[in-house]
């Protein structure tokens, strides 16, 4: 029965996800506290793991998650499932490439995307800030990152071993 | 031009698959030197034309471009290969790493780490944001489309994936109205 429950909610996250890997999160956020499969806290390890592990980060996370809610068996399950809308999407708009991205109900829905997906990730950094707020270091550290980004975007991977690197020294000096 | 065998496409792919770091930020270039400069299987506008594509197509952009060209050269089959290749050594990475993670935990700089990325994390969320933000045309339908979801997101509570197919038949009905005009 989980079984067909994770297949569902990774094909809806496969099918809705939009924006690469780190839109898969909103899905995931709703997932622990509808099911409770894993905590907001393990969901956040599994973030960080999946980033700095080779391959494609919204496959790798969803790897992590079917792990946690069911062991190996529910890790296939969960990164096949989240594929298989793409693949199915892929085979129909490599075959009509042209008429596709000129089709006005494709553009059209394309075009509402964007702005909820915006949305939807606004609200989960929302989510994700709130606890924070009172973690003076932690803010920094937020401030410090983005200001890094301001003039040129960089590999996830950089912001993530500064942070690393921030916290294990910060852990030290306590 | 050499047709492709599948096992040859499946191996290929994991190999872009393990040098993978850092998801679909990098994949292009990867693709490119494999595809394009070493192997000469496909032209480098096609390569970019399939990037754009990924990218507005849902799921995951890096998954979506392997797939593309899969495609391209050996068709369902060769999407499937590519498909499977890419996540093939990302998987067994992730397997590895989840059953050493849990003894890891509690550990004081173990823990230190997560807390800097959980930090990082918001900051990634929030630069995704900003590039979608970017790499749209921002009228008044999309700040209309972005708004109201986010009220209902946060003040009603509605789960994501009714936001997604609530906004987005408004949004299509929105552009059909207003493209009639």
């Amino acid at each position: 029965m989980i079984y067909l429950r994770l297949i569902w909610e990774f094909f809806k996250i496969g099918l809705f996800s939009f924006g690469g890997g780190y839109a898969t999160i909103p899905f995931l956020y709703h997932i622990s506290g509808e099911y409770g499969w894993y905590s907001i806290e393990e969901l956040k390890h599994m973030i960080a793991v999946a980033s700095v592990t080779p391959g494609p980060v919204g496959i790798n996370v969803a790897t992590y998650a079917g792990i946690q809610t069911a062991g190996i068996f529910g890790a296939v399950l969960a990164t096949v499932s989240e594929m298989l809308p793409s693949l199915v999407l892929v085979i129909i708009v490599s075959k009509l490439l042209r008429k596709f991205s000129e089709n006005f109900y494709v553009r059209a829905i394309i075009a509402s995307l964007k702005p909820i997906s915006c949305a939807l990730l606004t609200a989960v950094a929302v989510g994700l800030l709130k606890p924070s707020l009172g973690d003076i270091k932690g803010l920094i550290l937020l401030g410090i990152l983005l200001l890094l980004s301001w003039k040129s975007k960089k590999s996830p991977l950089f912001y993530m071993l500064i942070s690393a690197i921030a916290g294990c020294i910060l852990a030290v000096l306590h | 031009m050499n047709k492709l065998s599948l096992l040859k496409l499946y191996l290929i792919f994991v190999k872009v698959g393990a040098i993978l770091l850092g998801g679909g930020y990098v994949i292009l270039p990867i693709l490119t030197d494999e595809f394009v400069d070493r192997r000469k299987l496909v032209e480098r506008d096609i390569l970019v034309d399939y990037y754009a594509l990924s990218q507005s197509l849902p799921g995951i952009v890096a998954a979506n471009i392997s797939m593309f060209l899969g495609y391209k050269l050996r068709g369902k089959f060769g999407a499937l290969a590519a498909m499977l290749g890419v996540i093939t050594v990302p998987f067994f990475c992730i397997t590895i790493l989840a059953s050493l993670l849990a003894k890891l935990v509690g550990n004081t700089y173990v823990n230190g780490i997560f807390w800097g990325v959980g930090i990082a994390v918001i900051a990634l969320i929030m630069l995704t944001v900003r590039e979608i933000w970017q790499n749209s045309r921002r009228n008044g339908f999309f700040y209309l489309i972005f708004l109201s979801s986010l009220t209902a997101l946060l003040i009603f509570r509605l789960p994501p994936i009714e936001t997604i197919i609530l906004f987005t038949c408004v949004g299509v009905l929105l552009q059909k109205l207003g493209g009639k005009k």
